[in-house]
């Protein structure tokens, strides 16, 4: 009878989650207008200085073991919190993508067809991240790279900005707190 | 009522089946068996084969040996088509993102395993429900299948809803009426494999699969037949993040 009831709960749970999801997805099609506005920005130079690994030796040489791992639990915090906010703003760019692939004009379709990629491959490469950080955090002296989320999200901010020109070419757009 | 062998028995065993082939055929006239060959497979085979237990069930000439025999022929066809059409919606889903196709195989094969593993325990640690196999068997083979099936689907559902990919409408149909449909089949059929219950209590635990299923056949033909309301579509403007908005962030930024 235990057993028949942890698979009851496992099957209610499962429903659950996928109405949740069912009824997610088709409240987005109303709320993808508002979209834009939750994109958080973010500071690729300041990202760029906490995953640099000359930055990480410098601190290494220069302050003693105790400290060092202090601050570089708190340096993968502070990343760790970057890297979130661009796989929060890669979900919304593909929704933004999806939503534009709809849209009838080829070069549109195109150019969003490109954001979608790359923000999917960045939304992949931050899940990534955050593992390794969160093994970073528990090993402070393991040397961490996080530069494939760099690397992509500087390529969606391109694949973006394109879509937004191509979308309204009179106004400037930027998803990046820096260029 | 809920009485087995009452109309409204009759009409849930039929029924949904019937429309499941009515569907199928609607699905060749419009070319959705090029785009779904699994589903259509599927919408034709399991409707045949259901109807086939239906058959067997009804006509009284057929003893009760032939009936399982039957029944386990039928779950076998259709647990088949099942996991295939599952492999059908994983490709539709993630088959146009190259960078999430091989992390969602290597994430699948590794669900799947974990799943057959948790299948094989549930079923090895379940009480026989009846004396004979061929009954008890039957109940643990449908409490295996809908575990797994459950498992899978979920792990799609949660897949794509991490990554925000938003499938087409007749796939997102699919998966939706199948896993609705192995949810409620895998709560029941644990319920049937694993507690002793009454005639009575089973029949209505029938009525359920039952109804649900044919909730399921009614979804698919939602999904696959009514078109789309298309609003009026235009893009999502890309936001607009102008000097001034950033230099107050910075200024922001930088006073202590």
């Amino acid at each position: 009878m235990t057993l028949a009831i942890v698979l009851v709960i496992a099957a209610i749970l499962s429903l659950v989650f996928i109405l949740r999801i069912t009824v997610s997805r088709s409240l987005q099609v109303s709320g993808d207008f508002k979209l834009a506005g939750q994109i958080q920005p973010i500071d690729v130079e300041a990202f760029r200085n906490l995953v640099d690994l000359e930055e990480d030796n410098y601190l290494r040489r220069r302050l003693p073991p105790r400290q060092f791992r202090i601050v570089r639990r708190a340096r993968l915090r502070a990343t760790a919190a970057y890297v979130q906010a661009a796989g929060h703003n890669a979900a919304l760019l593909v929704r933004i993508g999806t939503t534009a692939l709809e849209v009838g004009d080829e070069q549109i379709a195109e150019a969003a067809q490109r954001l979608v990629h790359d923000a999917v491959l960045l939304r992949r490469n931050a899940a990534y991240a955050i593992l390794r950080i969160y093994v970073a955090r528990a090993l402070p002296t393991w040397n961490l790279t996080a530069s494939p989320v760099l690397n992509s999200y500087e390529r969606i901010t391109g694949s973006a900005m394109l879509l937004g020109r191509l979308q309204n070419p009179a106004a400037p757009v930027r998803i990046a707190a820096t260029y | 009522m809920l009485q087995a062998h009452s109309i409204l028995w009759h009409y849930l065993w039929v029924a949904p089946n019937v429309l499941l082939f009515v569907l199928a055929i609607f699905a060749w006239r419009r070319g959705l068996h090029k785009q779904f060959p699994v589903f259509f497979a599927f919408a034709i085979v399991g409707s045949i084969a259901q109807l086939s237990v239906y058959t067997a069930d009804v006509i009284p000439s057929v003893p009760a040996e032939v009936f399982w025999r039957v029944f386990w022929a039928g779950l076998l066809i259709e647990a088949l088509l099942k996991f295939s059409l599952i492999g059908e919606i994983f490709a539709h889903v993630f088959g146009p993102y190259p960078s999430l196709v091989r992390l969602g195989r290597f994430l699948i094969r590794g669900v799947g395993v974990a799943l057959v593993l948790s299948a094989t325990m549930a079923a090895a640690y379940a009480p026989k429900d009846s004396p004979y196999w061929i009954i008890a068997g039957a109940h643990i083979l449908e409490q295996t299948i809908y575990l797994i099936e459950c498992g899978l689907l979920l792990f799609i559902f949660l897949f794509s809803a991490y990554f925000r990919l938003s499938s087409s409408r007749p796939i997102f149909g699919i998966a939706l009426g199948l896993s609705i449909s192995a949810c409620v089949h895998l709560a029941t059929w644990a319920v049937m494999a694993n507690s002793g219950l009454h005639a009575s209590q089973r029949s209505s635990i029938d009525f359920l699969n039952m109804a649900t299923y044919h909730a399921c056949v009614l979804i698919w033909f939602y999904y696959l037949l009514v078109p789309p309301k298309f609003a009026t579509k235009s893009a999502v403007p890309i936001p607009e993040h102008n000097l001034e908005i950033w230099n107050r962030e910075l200024e922001r930024f930088l006073q202590p």
